[in-house]
Parts: C-alpha cells; structure tokens; sequence
C-alpha cells in the first residue's frame, strides 16, 4: 500500500511518502530521518496520541490541573479518556509528574499532572 | 518615592523574561530583577497546556506549564529577584521605571533593561466584521483561559474564524472537550498557522478548514445565533454567490497578535512596522542604548523554543551592559530582499556569529535563503518548504562576514 503522511515529530512538518504491507513499513522517501520513519509507522500499524486535558482540583488555588497521558494511547481511545477524566477530582497540593490515574481504561498508560497547583491559602 | 538601584530589570515573567533574567545572573549580573504584573510567572504557557514545547532546544515534547516550571525553577536557583502582582507604568530612555504594586508606586533606577512583555491578540475591532455586538465572540486565547484555567466553557457549536496556531489548538480542545467544531475559516489562501497543528487538530478530528474564506456578517442580538461565510477572491473581494450561513454560538476569532510596545514607545524606542516590534541589533539593543528585546514583544514567534534562546542572548549582553555601561554599535544594516517579509536583527556587528530569524512573504518550496553583501553571496541555504507561518532561522559564522560591506540583504533564490 501507499499513502502520505505530514510528519508532525519537530517543527519541519515534512510531507512524507511510504509504502508498507500489512505488517511493515518498506520505504519512505524521507528514510534518512529515523523520527519520520518511526512517526509513518506508528500512524499505519498504531496510531497513538498524548492527550493534554484538565482534571478538576479540590482545595487548589486554581479549580483547574493540566494533565498528559504518559506515555501516548491509542488513536481510538482518546474520547473515552476524555470521558472518564471527566469524573475525575485530585486534591490539592499538586505536583507536575504526579500520577493522577494509573493505567487509564487499561491502555497501559498513566495520567500526569503537568502542573503545579497549590493549595488554596 | 521610594527609588531602587538595580542592574538589569527585566520587565515581564513569561517564557522570554524568565529566560533573560537568568541569563543576565548567570552573566554576573548581580541585582536582577524581573516585574511580573499577573499573579504567577509562566506567563501564557501556563494556559497552553497542550504539548509540543521544547523539542528544539530539548529535545522532547513538554506542555506549556511543565517548559515554564523549568525556568521558573532556573530563576528561583539563578537568584532572579521576581516582582509579581507588579505592573510597569512608565519606562524613561535613562532606564528609570515607574512601578506600580498594592504596596504603592516606586522607582526603580536599572543600568540596563530587557523588553519581555510578549503580545496580545487582535480582536473583532481589529478585523471590522459588520454585524450586531451578541455575546459569544472571543478571542482563542480567552477561550484557553476560560477553558484551561478557569473551568468556564464558552459554548456548545463553536466556528473559528482565522488559523493561527492558538485557534487551531482551541478547535481540537473544544472537540475534546465536547463542543462541536464545524468549521476554520481562513481569509488567505493558505493556512496562518504551522502545518504541524492543522494536522494534529484539524485533520485528526475530521474538522474541515475553509481557505480563501471568511466572515462576512455576524447574526444574533443577544447571542450570537450564526455567521455568513463567503469567499474570498484574489483581489480581496467576496465572491459573488459563495455566501452561507453556518448556525453557532460562538465565534472564536484567531486572527494574529500584535506585539505589546507601549513602554517601548514611551522610552523612544524605535520600532519596525513589520514586526511591531523593537529595531534591534545582533546583541538585541534596541535604538536606545542599554535597552533590549527579546521574545513575541520583539517579533511574534510560533515556538518557544527559539523565544528562550533568542532571550538569553539578550539577558546576556543587558548584563554585558550593565557592566560596562556601553556595548560596541552594530552598524552594518540587515534588510530583507526577494520573497522575505522581515529579518530579525536589524542590524549586526559583523564580529561574531548571528543567529538570524526571518519570515517569508508567501508559501513556495524548493528555495535558497542567500545572504549577500557586496554583490557577494556570504552563505546560502536550501529550504525545502517556506511558509509564512514557519519562523526561519539560521546561524552565520563570524568568518561569513570577513568581506562584508556596509549594507547585508537576505533573499530568497530558486
């Protein structure tokens, strides 16, 4: 199979062309760039994503914690996190790297504080 | 009123301030202060909580908050002096500020001065959209703030009128966070914002991008009930016929920022129309000596990671300044050529290395960005895929410039 891809990895954002079967990458025409090969492989046998969202915080100087999955889920997974994050309420103080939910939905995956929340003085 | 003597004040807390001040002490620059007038430092990153900072001067993906922890943390070990709560209200070119906090106005006499106080966004007045005044019209990143920091949704059906980066951004957390998305309309025909993003929060979540388009009327009294979109053909007029209504209740506009100069202008600073920004040279001086500029105060960036190190050099040579009371004068003027909007520094000395940025006028690919003085071409690059969206960098050596004549322009080439 063929198809093209905009890599997203760093900032070139380059256009990159593959073929694959159905279990590996053959060739891309950016095979020089090892994160670019990574990237179209990831996205044609696993599409994964990190998804940064908020969780409420009780007692906090902001009502609000930015949270990250660590590391990435899939692609298909994103909104159920999104849903079951929803119920989710931490206390505060907060620390960034702070293990809010382990094994999120059992993707394997951990959500982490990526911010500093204080407790309400 | 009560006077303080310090060497460098850095005025603003966000990522460039951080960043100058820290460089400044570690210069051995002794008494550094920072004046931050929001509660925390961060500045805006602590509202983009979306990941993707720090993969150039890095090497991985961070959020917004966790990259400003980083240097906030740097600051506190650095020995960085940081006024919060405290605004700025006037700047002199004899670098004495006037500073306003709960505990009253004072001075504060600094030999040298670093400019950090980023940008704010164009809003609807800017763009002149003809229409009632409803309720549900923001600007994406008071959208970002509600949302990410606040807890506060702005509505349910959401069209986003310009692409930059932060509107792109705020249609995907939108998405995520259950508003409907219908729709990105852009005025030109390519998109404002980095490719990387329209990928990322576009594509991925099936929300399509209107090119070429914008909108032409605003509908609701109260609150906004829908807008008419229409295209725009290459002479800037609406195409006959392409207009539609699109029902929403809310406008989210993301349609550039502006870089935030008041003090620069009160302290004679002289500014580029192009950037909106300071005229500086490769020490980032400004037009008054012993004061600097770095970060989206100096030219709007669309990474922070080049925000950070274009900062550092700054806080360097204002503690340079205020060392020596003086830095040598670049005098060798940078202009952009061919296929090139603007060239950031405006003027070099010519004696050491110059890590230049500049944006290009249109998308093209396949071009070379060449430096020449002279009638000489002093370096020459190949870019694959330029778009004025992306920020450009390179660095020239000091040997580049051995046989540069008075004047350098930067150009593009096929």
């Amino acid at each position: 199979m063929k198809g093209q891809f905009t890599c997203v990895v760093c900032p070139t954002s380059c256009l990159v062309n593959a073929e694959w079967n159905s279990t590996e990458l053959l060739r891309t025409d950016h095979s020089q760039c090892k994160l670019a090969w990574d990237y179209v492989r990831g996205e044609i046998f696993d599409p994964r994503r990190t998804v940064t969202t908020t969780v409420r915080v009780d007692d906090g100087e902001l009502p609000l914690v930015s949270v990250k999955t660590a590391p990435p889920v899939p692609k298909g997974t994103v909104f159920e996190v999104m849903q079951h994050l929803a119920h989710v309420v931490v206390k505060a103080p907060v620390n960034i790297g702070d293990i809010v939910v382990t094994d999120v939905l059992g993707t394997g995956s951990n959500i982490v504080a990526t911010k500093k929340i204080a407790r309400k003085v | 009123m009560r006077t303080e003597e310090v060497d460098v004040a850095v005025i603003g807390g966000g990522p460039s301030g951080l960043a100058a001040g820290v460089a400044a002490r570690r210069a051995g620059a002794q008494r550094v202060v920072l004046i931050e007038r929001g509660e925390q430092l961060g500045g805006i990153l602590n509202q983009c909580i979306h990941d993707g900072f720090g993969t150039k001067n890095m090497g991985k993906a961070l959020t917004g908050p966790e990259y400003a922890q980083i240097y906030i943390d740097q600051a506190s070990a650095a020995g960085v002096a940081c006024y919060l709560n405290t605004m700025v209200l006037n700047l002199s070119p004899e670098r004495e500020l006037t500073v306003c906090s709960r505990e009253g106005v004072r001075r504060i006499r600094a030999k040298s001065v670093v400019l950090c106080m980023g940008c704010r966004e164009r809003t609807r007045g800017a763009i002149g959209i003809p229409g009632y005044r409803p309720a549900g019209v923001f600007t994406a990143g008071v959208v970002q703030y509600y949302m990410n920091m606040r807890n506060l949704s702005v509505g349910r059906k959401v069209v986003v009128l310009g692409s930059g980066d932060v509107g792109l951004i705020m249609a995907r957390r939108l998405t995520l966070e259950g508003a409907q998305v219908p729709c990105v309309a852009e005025i030109l025909p390519y998109p404002s914002g980095l490719i990387r993003n329209v990928v990322q929060c576009l594509e991925d979540f099936g929300i399509p991008l209107y090119l070429s388009t914008t909108v032409v009327e605003i509908h609701g009294r109260d609150r906004i009930t829908g807008v008419t979109l229409a295209k725009i053909g290459p002479r800037g007029g609406i195409v006959p016929g392409s207009q539609r209504l699109v029902a929403c209740d809310t406008l989210m506009l993301s349609v550039g920022l502006i870089a935030e100069n008041e003090l620069a202008k009160k302290a004679g600073v002289v500014l580029s129309p192009i950037t909106g920004g300071a005229i500086v040279d490769d020490r980032f001086q400004t037009s008054v000596p012993g004061i600097f500029s770095a970060g989206n105060a100096l030219q709007v960036h669309d990474l922070v990671d080049y925000v950070s190190l274009e900062a550092e050099k700054a806080g360097l040579g204002a503690a340079e300044y205020a060392y020596a009371g003086k830095l040598p004068r670049a005098h060798i003027k940078v202009s952009p050529g061919k296929g090139i909007r603007y060239v950031v520094p405006q003027y070099i000395s010519g004696t050491e290395a110059v890590d230049f940025s500049m944006r290009v006028a249109a998308p093209d690919h396949d071009r070379y960005v060449a430096f020449r003085s002279n009638g000489q071409t002093l370096r020459r690059m190949k870019e694959n895929v330029i778009a004025p969206s992306s920020m450009i960098r390179f660095r020239v050596r000091a040997e580049r410039f051995q046989k540069i004549g008075s004047e350098l322009t930067v150009e593009l080439e096929a």
